[in-house]
């Protein structure tokens, strides 16, 4: 057993402006370092057979200082993998784009280099081997909703190797889309698109079909999900295994009672888009309030939709419902008059050739408002404002057709209290990434489809059902999952209950478990509740690990004593002569523009000191305090944009938390606060690294050394106010 | 635990061709390399992006729009294009500098023809030490971001210098002799991820794009506001370099437009109003007019409309009726306002045309090749009932800017369902 691991230095063909004799020796001199090799080209076939000599070196440990790892890795992974050797153990030091290429003086940024490298070797030293695992869940998928989306998810599953049950609340299946009596673009009614996927969902042995069924709420996490339900069979509560939850109880049309001016709920011949569908489909064109013909339509469009009032944004397809509905009253009643009341007609792609259609075939589009509805006589009044021609219209139509605002259907905030997933200020469900990521939610294991997210075409419901299917196979893998268990790793024997774990993990992965054995401690001691990590669950950003009180969970790849070690040895070098700032970033954003920063040669103070931790979030108030004790002058954190948590959450504001904690207490002991902060990246602005670290620098030489120089750090000093 | 039994039959097949390596390229391959299948993902350029590559901030998130989800449980390859490691994927042949010249066959199994190269440089051999980059201006670095991360060899502006750099490369990644070679592959499934292509639109007379510097599209105005760009960011006229005060910006130039596009190019409207915002927010303060005829910013991205009309971006509903050039570049640009029912001078340093967005050369030959639907030109549902839009035929799929404007999310989301399709298709 050796606690030393080797060293490979590579030259990038000799072109990096580094001394390579003075690393070498000063390497050498370290009691972590094994052997020191020099390469000139780590990433080509003759360093990549170098690599896997060292790795036998020293149980699978080794650092490897070359350019950025986002290049390297994952070829040296994949070598070493077909080699059927362990890559886990090599640390990564980026003496390229983190060093040569952005500090002209090649001697300081050689000492930068070796502090790093000594870091490394800190960190690797009490590494583990990280291996993969296996484990059996049931091939089953829960589906909530039997619109479009749901069916066409249940189908993609099935097709996939799934046994699903899909549950729905009507008593029968279908949605909204089978109301429909005609779709853009092809012009076709509802229920001739939903007839093939009726009769596949017929034939399908491997999905349970359940109408007239309510889903309560759900508990337990991804593999073990249990939903409980009720069925219209008994009235008592009933429960479901599953491994994943497929949400896609689409959406409600808004009801525009409360606004005054359309008369809707007073007036029987004002009647919603969606309540004109259905008199088109079930083919009573009538007015409602007397039986008689229909030849006057006035349409509204924006009723609810962009409104300060009711809903802030667009509901997107209430345009080309109105355009279709219109064209359908015009395909029945050729000397039918329809009109348009809009702001903006929107109406994406191809369908804008329905619109102009719709106005050959005469339809009238007025732009304006409505100022008001009223009846007299038995007759129905419009006045228009038209803003174009600057004046008011009346008119009396037979029928007022208002396009309705779309809402999340009932019930999605309801689930949400137990299956954990996040909701927009409208309502509906919230995306994991709105960018990349947009049928998964915010909890492991639960996707969702279709209108629940956002006012969708049935199109875009259909390739949201497809992508979600993949989505959950991707992370099921037909129930025998089969992953490398990085993450991490909970010692419940310390853990004190606390939860904050279960609170702030982004995903939702941590379970407070009631300990039933508890009831024979000490009544003092007795945890009632203690946390459970399925570290096969975990995406590996560490918060849990920065907010753990106890160091109970810790991610194996990680582990406090590493980070710690890593910081101490870092930090070496650091004394009043050469103050020194550490930057913590995290490797999504962070590490992307500090990499363009370097491969755009852009220059910034070589007395800074680079730590990748996997998100913002795993930096704890004791990590940034261990900086400062061992003689940083300023420590900074590099971490996504606000808002733009990669893992779908909190991690960057569980980092400002800290930040805000660390700096009362620097402020508190007199250290000054300002010694600490927090800077957002984003790699398509590196100036924002560029800037943030000569800020913090600035403020190192400005704030001067702090008492761990001068030799009082441990003395109380008089807090300044 | 309940394992549920359920009858899976496996039919294996052939390797899956990916056309066209942009967002929803790079997705469609990555997600099929992760589910095993073999995939020969092309692109006809050097460096794969796409669009994206050339896009600076992303909507609906105002983050960087290089970035895409790729392999999710191998640390180390994530978000950004550059650390995507497309040439180091199992599963994955990343074909650069690659065109389809035929196909024949039959579904399933279909002859493709490819011509491939020149290929100058090797990217797996190359390290971006920079060494041929100081010695001649034929190498270029296409992007930080460039995937697979190596240089770009122009031979145009070959030189000494390059000769040299080719003898001194460390790694020996140059080959100033290469040549165009042809190779015949069979493959299963074809996926057309060809994107989209912005209109260049000289023809129309009236804006004098092509012939005033200062009448750039938004894709131009996109490079000129990425801080990677030439300017770094800052917003400079091209005609003297002096700094932008005003900009004005048209919409639906070529799109809803018989004849040019008849369609909506879907996404214009919250491309422009995004960099309406970047530049009446981050930008000196220029002043922003946008003339429309309708502001379509579908669902959520209705906020960037709400943002600009709160950060004083002038909007006039109208149309441009001609456009005159100052001495010094100041543009003259006449409107007519349809809600004053007047016409009005607007005087602005930079025209920004919002231009209809086109299906890419490509795609004309792909749709006649394979016999598959149109929708104006782009590639269109095999069968418009089925509401499938990515199936585009048998073992045919398409997804992304291909099957019409496209934002990122959708393209993803595209990516995702054809995938999900050809593995449904193979269980």
């Amino acid at each position: 057993m050796t606690n030393k691991s080797p060293v490979l230095l590579c030259t990038c063909g000799k072109q990096l402006k580094l001394d390579y004799d003075y690393l070498e020796t000063e390497i050498s001199k370290l009691d972590l370092a094994g052997s020191v090799t020099v390469h000139d080209f780590g990433c080509q076939d003759s360093g990549l057979e170098t690599i896997a000599e060292l790795i036998g070196e020293s149980e699978a440990r080794l650092v490897i200082a070359a350019c950025t790892s986002q290049k390297i890795q994952p070829r040296i992974d994949q070598y070493l993998q077909s080699l059927g050797k362990d890559s886990s153990r090599i640390a990564y030091v980026n003496i390229r784009e983190h060093s040569a290429w952005v500090h002209k003086d090649p001697s300081e940024a050689s000492k930068k280099s070796l502090d790093m490298i000594r870091g490394a070797l800190a960190r690797v030293e009490d590494s583990k081997s990280i291996v993969s695992e296996t484990k059996e869940i049931p091939n089953h998928v829960t589906v909530i909703g039997g619109g479009i989306a749901g069916v066409e998810t249940a189908l993609s599953l099935s097709n996939l190797g799934y046994r699903v049950t899909l549950m729905e609340r009507e008593s029968s299946i279908g949605g909204h889309v089978v109301q429909l009596p005609v779709i853009a673009p092809t012009g076709k009614s509802g229920k001739e698109i939903f007839s093939s996927r009726l009769k596949a969902l017929e034939n399908d042995k491997n999905i349970d079909v359940m109408t007239n069924t309510t889903v309560k709420f759900i508990e337990g996490e991804m593999g073990d999900f249990l939903a409980h339900y009720i069925s219209p069979d008994d009235e008592d509560e009933k429960t479901l295994q599953t491994s994943a939850i497929v949400l896609a109880t689409g959406f409600k049309e808004f009801k525009p009672t409360m606004i005054d001016e359309y008369h809707y709920g007073k007036n029987p011949d004002v009647v919603t888009q969606l309540e004109l569908s259905r008199m088109l489909t079930e083919d009573r064109m009538v007015r409602p309030s007397d039986g008689k013909p229909v030849n006057e339509v006035v349409m509204v469009q924006c009723v609810g939709s962009r409104s300060e009032d009711y809903k802030r944004d667009c509901s997107k397809l209430c345009c080309t419902f109105a355009i279709d509905n219109s064209l359908e009253i015009l395909e029945r009643n050729p000397d039918a008059n329809v009109q348009v009341v809009y702001m903006d007609i929107r109406v994406p792609f191809e369908n804008e050739m329905i619109y102009k259609e719709s106005r050959e075939r005469g339809v009238d589009y007025i732009r304006g408002r409505i100022s008001m509805v009223w009846e007299n006589d038995n007759t129905t009044h419009v006045r228009i404002y038209d803003s174009l021609l600057n004046q008011y219209l009346e008119t009396t139509p037979d029928l007022v057709v208002l396009s309705s605002a779309i809402l999340p259907s009932d019930g999605v905030a309801e689930l949400s209290e137990t299956l954990g997933y996040a909701l927009e200020e409208d309502g509906h469900v919230k995306d994991l990434y709105g960018k990349l990521r947009r049928t998964e939610t915010r909890r492991r294991g639960v996707v969702a489809v279709g209108a629940i997210t956002r006012p969708q075409f049935v199109f875009e419901a259909v390739t949201d059902a497809q992508a979600a299917a993949l989505v959950l196979h991707n992370e099921l893998h037909g129930g025998k999952i089969e992953k490398v268990a990085r993450g991490a790793v909970l010692n419940v024997d310390d853990c004190v209950g606390c939860s904050l774990c279960a609170q702030q993990c982004p995903r939702g992965v941590p379970l407070m478990i009631e300990q039933t054995d508890a009831e024979e401690e000490d009544e003092a001691q007795k945890i009632l509740f203690k946390a459970a990590i399925d570290t096969l669950n975990c995406h590996s950003c560490g918060v849990c690990q920065s907010l753990c009180p106890s160091g109970a969970t810790q991610l194996n790849f990680l582990s406090n004593s590493q980070l710690w070690s890593e910081i101490e040895a870092v930090l070496e070098g650091a004394d009043h002569e050469y103050p020194i700032t550490v930057c913590f970033y995290c490797e999504e954003c962070s590490v992307s523009t500090i990499d363009i920063v370097g491969t755009q040669r852009m220059e910034y103070p070589a007395s800074s000191r680079l730590i990748p931790v996997p998100c913002a979030g795993r930096v704890s108030i004791i990590d940034i305090l261990k900086a400062f004790e061992h003689g940083a002058s300023t420590v900074m954190i590099a971490a996504c944009e606000k808002d733009r948590c990669h893992i779908g959450g909190t991690g960057n504001e569980i980092a400002q938390v800290q930040i805000d904690v660390a700096r009362d207490i620097l402020n508190a002991i007199g250290w000054k606060g300002e010694r600490v902060d927090m800077y957002r990246m984003f790699s398509a602005e590196p100036d924002r690294f560029t800037n943030a670290i000569r800020e913090m620098v600035k403020r190192a030489q400005e704030l001067g050394p702090t008492p761990v120089h001068k030799g009082t750090a441990g003395k109380w000093m008089e807090a300044v106010e | 635990m309940i394992i549920y039994p359920v009858e899976v039959i496996l039919v294996v097949t052939g390797p899956v061709l990916v056309i066209g390596a942009g967002v929803a390229g790079m997705t469609a391959a990555v997600e099929l390399a992760d589910n095993d299948v073999k995939t020969i993902l092309i692109d006809r350029k050097t460096t794969i992006g796409g669009n994206a590559l050339e896009l600076y901030k992303a909507f609906p998130t105002d983050d960087c729009f290089y970035c895409f989800e790729g392999n999710r449980w191998r640390p180390g390859i994530r978000k950004c294009f550059y650390r995507s490691a497309m040439i180091d994927q199992p599963n994955i042949d990343l074909k650069i500098s690659t065109r389809v010249k035929g196909i024949s066959g039959t579904p399933g199994t279909f002859l493709v023809n490819l011509e491939v190269g020149p290929q100058y440089v090797d990217p797996r051999k190359c390290t971006l030490c920079g060494l041929c980059t100081d010695a001649s201006e034929a190498f270029h670095l296409v992007s930080p971001q460039c995937q697979p991360q190596a240089v770009s060899y122009n031979p145009e502006r070959a030189d000494d210098g390059a000769k040299k750099a080719e003898e001194d490369c460390p790694t020996g990644a140059i080959n100033l002799s290469a040549t165009q070679t042809e190779e015949t592959i069979t493959v299963s499934d074809i996926v057309i991820a060809t994107g989209y292509h912005e209109m260049k639109p000289s023809t129309i007379d009236e804006y004098g794009y092509g012939k005033l510097p200062n009448v750039i599209t938004q894709l131009e105005l996109a490079q000129m506001l990425d801080p990677n760009g030439e300017s770094s960011g800052a917003l400079l006229r091209p005609s003297d370099g002096a700094q932008v005060k005003s900009v004005m910006m048209i919409q639906c130039v070529g799109s809803r437009d018989e004849n040019y596009y008849p369609f909506c190019s879907k996404i214009c409207c919250v491309f422009a109003l995004k960099h309406a915002s970047i530049i009446s927010k981050e930008r000196n303060n220029s002043r922003v007019s946008v003339v429309y005829m309708d502001i379509r910013t579908y669902d959520r991205h209705e906020r960037y409309y709400r943002e600009t009309r709160d950060a004083g971006v002038e909007f006039v509903r109208g149309r441009v009726s001609r456009v005159e050039a100052h001495k010094d570049g100041t543009l003259d640009v006449y409107v007519y306002d349809s809600l004053l029912n007047k016409y009005l001078k607007f005087v602005v340093d930079l025209l920004v045309l919002s231009s209809a967005l086109e299906p890419p050369e490509a795609s004309n030959e792909l749709i006649s090749s394979l016999g598959l639907n149109s929708a104006s030109g782009y590639v269109g549902s095999a069968d418009p009932l089925s509401e499938n839009e990515v199936v585009a035929g048998d073992h045919v799929y398409a997804c992304g800017g291909a099957l019409g404007p496209a934002e990122v999310p959708e393209s993803v989301n595209q990516a995702r369902a054809v995938v999900s399709k050809i593995l449904q298709g193979r269980k």
